[in-house]
């Protein structure tokens, strides 16, 4: 190599140097268009920052590094599984915040880390004889609970298309919380994403009940009936019946005058 | 043209048949073919005493991600090992001058290397692949022996109650496949639903019990059948095609295996960081110097954007990803693959051996 010609080195420097810089340019702006179009597509995921470095470890962020995301995301919600076995509740959460921000786009972390926290670890402190009274205990299980609220909150943020978290947030309200006017409204939302089970649809109506309002949930089965086309009234799977049923035992006990009921007889 | 193409495809065949006999790489494949298949093991580490469906979307994404992983990672170590030693072993074992010495360009022989090499990790990524689709297979064979368990449990004598549904869903069809109005439809669908009732004490139970089986079924052979997975490996095939260019562009002017190996594994990592790199480097605001920034910009232009490829990670997730995007990713890797042999030609063409 040492013996090339000056001509001839300055013939390939000229060619690599003319390869580039046709190159160069075009790369750039092809790659904002990836990128763009990924930002679009919500398809981001997060940048390595110094502390996802420092909670990865060595090894660990060498394998984000080679793009093995979702292989480390893995490893570490097994983590997860092993904290949860030895009832490390903090360390729990810690390693959920990790797999969701790896992966912000992979529902199964969402899902099962707000079912952990908001479940598992707010039942165990409820019996956790270590704290003083029970109201410590209930304290401890609301904190929780509020921590797997957090999750799903920010499952929805990153994923609003799907159903599974806005259905989870809607159970949460209604069986941890009690809170059924809100569990409903997770439940509709639920029911408009795509590929959501039919039931869900029946849900806000059926939480209004649970809560003894009466009247928003007649609202709510009369507007699903509306919404629903005869040839859906006939499939199976909206269980028309049961909504009939419903509006006239509603109608009945609110004493909606008959000129104003879906079924005036 | 087409003798020239000949003495490409030529050398390419050669390379190819010397590489699989080399042992170290057949060990690597053995390797990758036994993690890709103890995927499904991995997946028994999944969260316990989840509901049906969560424990098998847990144990799924874990075999999908453990699988197409080590697609990647071995992968690579074939693409980087088989290339790093394609010229200087010939420089070694002095080979080249035999065939350099024939009628056989330069150009024409860099692209016969490059082209084994191609053949080589095709075959190691078909391989791995089809070890990958057998695990899935026998997750989902899992998968449904699992459902039937739980709701076997569930509703005793199930595998009737799940006959006498389908029956009922039948003639529900035909009940609908008649047309006429509404009304008459919903009549005819009332009496069908009272026939069945009459048949079974609990019938709602029943149809509830087998929708929620049917949509578990249908949710793991979702993830399972998934027609993305197809997008998924040829996505991983092109960032490794990418990663032999790098490494074939490297040896023509490395002088021995290691650095070449060395380098493309820096290059590769430094790919996953490009897009960070480019965005601080268009921001340029005043906490980046000029020095910074010049450095940040020739990183940018030179190495190849490999976090793009990422997006794998979102298909094996289960989120939807158009192919036109995976298209254009393709594209992209190849059209860097063209600028990469360009350069390795350049460079082979004009070294002194």
């Amino acid at each position: 190599m040492t013996g090339l010609p000056l001509r001839l080195r300055l013939h390939r420097a000229f060619l690599i140097a003319l390869i580039l810089g046709l190159w160069a340019p075009a790369k750039i702006v092809w790659e904002l268009r990836i990128a763009h179009a990924q930002d679009r597509l919500r398809y981001q995921g997060v940048t390595l920052t110094r502390q996802l470095r420092d909670q990865l470890g060595q090894g660990l962020t060498i394998g984000v590094l080679s793009g093995m995301r979702s292989v480390v995301a893995d490893f570490v919600w097994l983590e997860v599984t092993v904290a949860w076995e030895n009832e490390e509740w903090f360390r729990m959460g810690g390693l959920i915040n990790l797999c969701t921000a790896l992966q912000p786009r992979s529902i199964t972390f969402w899902d099962m880390g707000g079912w952990q926290l908001a479940w598992n670890a707010s039942v165990a402190a409820t019996k956790d004889l270590s704290l003083p009274n029970q109201l410590r205990r209930e304290k401890a299980s609301r904190f929780w609970i509020e921590r797997g609220l957090a999750i799903y909150k920010r499952g929805i943020e990153n994923n609003p298309e799907n159903w599974r978290l806005w259905a989870d947030t809607g159970s949460l309200y209604e069986q941890r919380l009690g809170d059924y006017r809100t569990a409903a409204y997770y439940f509709g939302e639920a029911a408009k994403r795509p590929n959501c089970p039919t039931f869900y649809e029946r849900f806000p109506a059926i939480m209004y009940g649970y809560g003894d309002d009466d009247r928003a949930s007649y609202e709510a089965w009369k507007a699903l009936w509306e919404r629903l086309t005869p040839a859906q009234r006939a499939e199976p799977r909206h269980e028309s019946d049961r909504i009939e049923q419903e509006i006239k035992r509603l109608e009945q006990k609110l004493s909606i005058p008959k000129e104003k009921r879906v079924f005036p007889n | 043209m087409i003798a020239s193409l000949y003495r490409i495809i030529v050398i390419g065949r050669n390379t190819l048949t010397e590489a699989v006999r080399q042992k170290v790489l057949s060990v690597l494949l053995i390797f990758a073919l036994v993690l890709v298949a103890s995927s499904v093991l991995v997946s028994q580490l999944a969260t316990p005493g989840l509901d049906a469906a969560g424990l098998i979307d847990e144990q799924i994404k874990f075999v999908k991600d453990f699988g197409c992983g080590a697609i990647g990672l071995f992968g690579f170590a074939i693409a980087l090992l088989s290339t790093a030693q394609l010229i200087p072993q010939e420089l070694h074992n002095r080979t080249i001058y035999t065939i350099l010495a024939k009628p056989v360009r330069r150009s024409e022989f860099l692209l016969g290397k490059f082209l084994g090499v191609v053949l080589l990790v095709a075959l190691a990524v078909a391989l791995m692949s089809t070890a990958f689709g057998l695990s899935l297979y026998w997750e989902e064979v899992k998968g449904v022996a699992y459902a039937d368990s739980v709701y076997g449990g569930m509703a005793p004598h199930f595998p009737q109650v799940v006959d006498k549904v389908r029956q009922y869903e039948a003639e529900a069809a035909q009940v609908q496949a008649h047309g006429g109005d509404s009304a008459a439809q919903t009549q005819e669908m009332r009496a069908l639903d009272e026939k069945y009732r009459l048949q079974e004490t609990n019938w709602e139970g029943c149809k509830n019990v087998v929708e929620d089986y049917d949509r578990d079924v249908g949710r793991i052979q979702g993830q399972i059948r998934d027609p993305q997975l197809i997008e998924a490996v040829l996505l991983i095939f092109a960032k490794l095609i990418m990663t032999t260019g790098i490494a074939l562009l490297i040896s023509t002017f490395a002088t021995s295996s290691i650095f070449t190996i060395v380098t493309t594994f820096m290059i590769y990592l430094i790919g996953h960081l490009e897009s960070v790199a480019r965005d601080v480097w268009f921001q340029r605001g005043a906490e980046v110097s000029i020095w910074q920034s010049g450095l940040l910009g020739f990183l940018s232009l030179l190495i190849p954007d490999m976090n793009s490829f990422t997006i794998v990670d979102e298909i094996l997730a289960g989120n939807h990803v158009p192919w036109s995007h995976a298209l254009n990713l393709l594209g992209y890797a190849n059209v860097y693959l063209v600028v990469l042999l360009a350069l390795s030609i350049v460079i082979f063409d004009y070294r002194e051996i």
